[in-house]
């Protein structure tokens, strides 16, 4: 397996280093993780709870205001609610009792004395204060009426209010509800015989006429409505009859503040007096007059003898409700429309007797008598014109408080008329009206909220509980009374307070919002404080893990690093280096044992150097002797063979001849010996050097056998080259020793050969090539085959020349042979002639 | 006449003997020297077109008796033919290196010398 650690990790020190680092910094960087991760998340924990709290702390703030907000709504609202339809009631029980009296009054009237001047006692003596509020005139800025002396009445405190009433002391400033004025309760005081002829008519103001008239004809009747007479026609003694409230209607101009800019608008002049009166909208203008009328008979010893009527002013009637507010102010000197809190009175036809605004009020057309023509929807209208019929004729046929919302809209042509009176049984714009029947046509009262002149306003209604005459018919009695109130008044302290409680959760909201933000911050910051001091430290104790694993590890393997300089000095050829064994330890014991072992090796080495020293030294002798001999018997030979050759080329005598001949021959011969025992040497002191060439087979043997060609042709020998077809073109060896090689074959063939025939011959056999030389001579005997391999075997036939002699030529063969990396073989029977085989290898081979 | 001038060189007469007389069948004017000194001398003088030179001699020895007859005759048609018994190959390669053109192993071969002497 390969080795895949990192290269610093190789060697001990790293290893180390390594283990220091992974047993130290390994559980320390998790340590910091570890306690990192918990403070963050310790962090993140608190954060969250503390948002969560600041968050659940803001909800119940606003869960707190928002409920006290609403029951203080609800519960002020109820009160309100309570007190307006108290107020209601109270209204309406005592309009009734107001009405009883004039039961009283009429029966009265009818046992007083049928005289002039019993009547006007009798009226004189029936007056009740009215309170009506100043002179007003139009403000300065021409858009509102102001009060020409504005009336403001203070809550005076002379004594020290007592620590014990001390809480909640609330003073009220008497209450002004107007200039009072004492003003008569009748208009007119008739008698009236049987016939309808009026016989005493008293009247007071000038309301009515003052002229005696038949009042069974229409026409001679308050504003030529009243029909009473044919009713009185029919009342038993002690009967009573009330009439409706009577008046001649007053039209408007236009509906709200009557303004200059505004009846500018609308094209018409600004005459305040000749349109209707309506409170602060219009102070000046022009009243509602009516009257309600009071008969019952005269009865004289027994006998009716006619009927005596009182004439109520209506006034005293709406006086009951102009002067009261459903609000704190309780009461007003003057009624202000536009602001939706204020009193009506409607009659038993739910039509209207009382009004702030005095054109709603319903009346009478003075010049016929008939109603004037109430306010209409669109509706209604439209079908009341296309009626064609008087709206009297035709609203009789109508059914009451038909199909009322307040998706319909009122009629724009009478608004633009100026006939405004509310008869609530056709006001089907104003689904109010059937809401106050709802609750009045049993007699009761109560209330409800609407949606109303974009105002949410209360609005109650009490029955009336007079029930005279034409009034019992129904337990609504004489009609009933309705209070509006604008509801967002009732519970203004707890709107202010809701507004109190709103801006001050906010301020909280902010506030923990704030705290929040500073909470987490400081969290956010703590935390990172701790990131910086963990991981600074972490990383300041890794380094310093580091170091100290370095320095630990450069402690333990410096002595280990210090051995293994010394033993590959050692190695690399300083022997006399020696490493320091004064330690007591394994280490020292180790180094000691490197010493002992180096002391030998350096010995060793010691003792082969001078061996080799001296091989080589003999080697050197050696070549060097060889090198002498060879050149010292050379010398010699030179003259010899130089002369001798010399001698051939000159001397004539053949006899001289023959001798310069054999000495030629001789030389030769000695150089051959000479050159074969060189080599042999050579061989043997490892001197001698192989070449390696490529050898071109087929030429080289050709060229080595033509050598031979003239010695062995000059013998009467055949010599022939017998080479296989499959032989190989080269042979990678040394030429030089391998001419050597064939040339003594084939010379010692040549010369141990007397006749027949000799054959150089070459195959491939294998790995090898095969040379082989065949001679026809007289064969080697079996026990010779090994010796004559042998060198200096022939030495002792060296002189002999039985054999002509060979030397040392076969012993050179096969050394040579042999260190070429082949065998030599022979084959040979006497007497049969033999074959030397030469295998070389194909193969080259090394040096 | 200067164009078969040659030097044979050798402190044995024997050998200056045997070369000098080879030579002169061959057609060559020659002249011995016994030592490199005188060689390099009677180079001197003379304009040599051949030099048989013996490597084992006292004094200078054949290697650098080449050497400086190639100084000498440097830019001149020159041969010089190491005259040695030093046979072995080894021998023969390092005399080729030092500058000899050929070499002649003693004992001297007539083929061998009317090979390597023809009169150009």
């Amino acid at each position: 397996m390969k080795n895949r650690l990192p290269k610093f990790l190789h060697g001990i020190r790293g290893k180390l280093i390594a283990i220091f680092v992974l047993i130290k910094v390994v559980p320390l960087v998790l340590l910091a993780w570890f306690a990192w991760y918990t403070a963050q998340g310790l962090g993140d924990a608190v954060s969250q709870k503390a948002a969560d709290m600041a968050d659940t702390s803001l909800q119940t703030i606003q869960d707190i205001g928002k409920t006290v907000t609403e029951d203080s709504i609800k519960a002020l609202d109820e009160r309100s609610r309570d007190a307006i339809e108290t107020l209601t009631t109270d209204a309406a029980r005592n309009i009734a009792r107001f009405l009883y009296a004039r039961d009283a009054d009429i029966l009265q009237a009818a046992d007083s004395d049928l005289s002039e001047a019993a009547f006007r006692r009798f009226l004189a003596q029936r007056k009740r204060t009215l309170y009506r509020h100043g002179p007003w005139r139009l403000a300065p800025d021409t858009k509102t009426w102001e009060p020409v002396e504005a009336v403001s009445l203070e809550a005076k405190r002379t004594r020290p209010i007592l620590p014990d009433n001390a809480r909640d002391f609330h003073l009220r400033p008497p209450e002004y509800l107007g200039e009072p004025e004492v003003t008569p309760l009748f208009v007119e005081m008739t008698y009236i015989d049987l016939a309808g002829n009026e016989k005493i008519k008293i009247t007071q103001g000038d309301l009515t006429d003052k002229a005696l008239k038949n009042v069974s004809d229409r026409r001679n009747t308050f504003v030529r409505a009243e029909n009473y007479f044919a009713e009185l026609k029919s009342l038993k003694p002690g009967e009573i009859y009330v009439s409706d409230v009577i008046g001649a209607y007053v039209r408007t101009d236009l509906i709200g503040p009557y303004i200059p800019e505004r009846l500018e608008k609308i094209g018409l002049p600004f005459s305040p007096e000749k349109a209707a009166y309506a409170g602060t909208e219009n102070p000046v203008g022009k009243r509602f007059r009516g009257i309600v009328r009071w008969a019952t008979p005269v009865v004289r010893n027994g006998q009716v003898t006619g009927y005596v009527t009182l004439a109520l002013d209506h006034d005293h009637i709406r006086q009951f409700t102009d002067r009261l507010m459903p609000t704190a102010e309780r009461y007003t000197p003057i009624i202000d429309a536009i602001k939706g809190n204020y009193a009506f009175i409607w009659d038993h036809k739910s039509r209207s007797i009382s009004h702030p605004r005095d054109y709603m009020i319903v009346g009478y057309d003075p010049e016929t008598g008939h109603p004037v023509t109430p306010w209409l929807d669109t509706e209604l209208y439209a079908e009341w014109q296309a009626s064609g019929k008087p709206s009297h004729e035709f609203l009789a046929d109508i059914p009451p408080f038909r199909d009322q919302r307040l998706t319909r809209k009122p009629a724009p042509e009478q608004i633009k008329a100026g006939t405004l009176g509310l008869d609530c049984r056709y006001l089907n714009f104003s689904p109010q009206c059937d809401g106050w029947n709802a609750l009045t046509e049993h007699g009761g009262s109560g209330s409800f909220v609407i949606f109303f002149s974009g105002l949410w306003k209360l609005t109650t209604a009490a029955a009336i509980p007079y029930y005279t005459g034409q009034y019992g018919k129904t337990p609504q009695g004489f009609g009933f009374v309705t209070i509006g109130a604008n509801v967002d008044d009732f519970h203004k302290a707890a709107t202010d307070t809701a507004e109190k409680i709103n801006t001050l959760v906010g301020e909280k909201d902010r506030q923990f919002k704030a705290q929040r933000s500073d909470l987490l911050e400081g969290i956010e910051q703590s935390l990172t404080t701790t990131a910086i001091g963990l991981w600074g430290s972490t990383v300041a104790m890794v380094v310093v893990v580091i170091f100290i694993a370095i320095w630990m590890a450069n402690l333990l393997t410096a002595r280990i690093t210090s051995m293994i300089d010394g033993i590959r000095a050692f190695r690399d050829g300083d022997l006399r280096r020696r490493l320091d064994d004064s330690a007591k330890d394994e280490m020292g014991e180790l180094a000691h044992s490197f010493n002992a072992m180096a002391d030998s090796v350096e010995e060793s080495f010691k003792r082969l150097e001078e061996a080799r020293e001296k091989a080589e030294q003999a080697s050197r002798a050696k070549s060097a002797f060889l090198a002498t001999v060879s050149h010292e018997l050379r010398t010699p030979l030179n003259g010899i063979l130089g002369f001798a050759d010399l001698l051939r080329s000159d001397l004539q005598s053949p006899e001289h001849l023959e001798y310069a001949k054999i000495i030629h021959q001789s030389g030769e011969h000695l150089l051959t010996l000479v050159s074969e025992i060189l080599d042999l040497a050579k061989i043997e002191a490892g001197e001698m050097q192989f070449q390696q060439n490529e050898v071109p087979l087929h030429g080289f043997l050709e060229n080595a056998l033509a050598v031979h060609r003239s010695s062995a042709e000059a013998k009467g020998l055949t010599i022939s080259l017998h080479l296989a077809a499959d032989l190989p073109d080269y042979l990678k060896t040394d030429a030089t020793r391998l001419r050597q090689i064939i040339n003594n074959l084939l010379s010692n063939a040549v010369k141990f050969t007397q006749q027949g025939s000799i054959v150089l011959g070459a195959r491939d056999e294998k790995e090898w090539i095969a040379i082989y030389v065949r001679d026809t001579g007289p064969g080697i005997a079996r026990e010779d085959q090994e010796v004559i391999f042998e060198k200096f075997k022939q030495l002792e036939n060296f002189l002999t020349r039985e054999h002509g002699g060979t030397g040392l030529g076969l012993a050179l063969v096969r050394q040579l042979v042999t260190h070429m990396g082949g065998q030599v073989s022979v084959e040979s029977e006497p007497g049969q002639g033999a074959t030397f085989t030469v295998l070389m290898p194909k193969k080259a081979q090394d040096e | 006449m200067s164009e078969h001038l040659a030097l044979i060189v050798d402190d044995h007469p024997t050998n200056r003997l045997i070369a000098t007389t080879l030579l002169r069948k061959m057609g060559w004017q020659t002249h011995e020297a016994d030592s490199g000194e005188a060689a390099l001398e009677l180079a001197a003088r003379h304009d040599f077109r051949l030099v048989l030179l013996d490597i084992s001699m006292p004094g200078l020895s054949g290697e650098e008796t080449c050497e400086r007859l190639r100084q000498q005759y440097a830019g001149r048609n020159i041969r010089i033919i190491a005259y040695t018994a030093h046979a072995f190959p080894e021998e023969r390669a390092s005399f080729l290196a030092v500058g000899f053109d050929d070499i002649l192993v003693k004992p001297i071969n007539r083929e061998q010398l009317q090979a390597l002497a023809q009169i150009p």
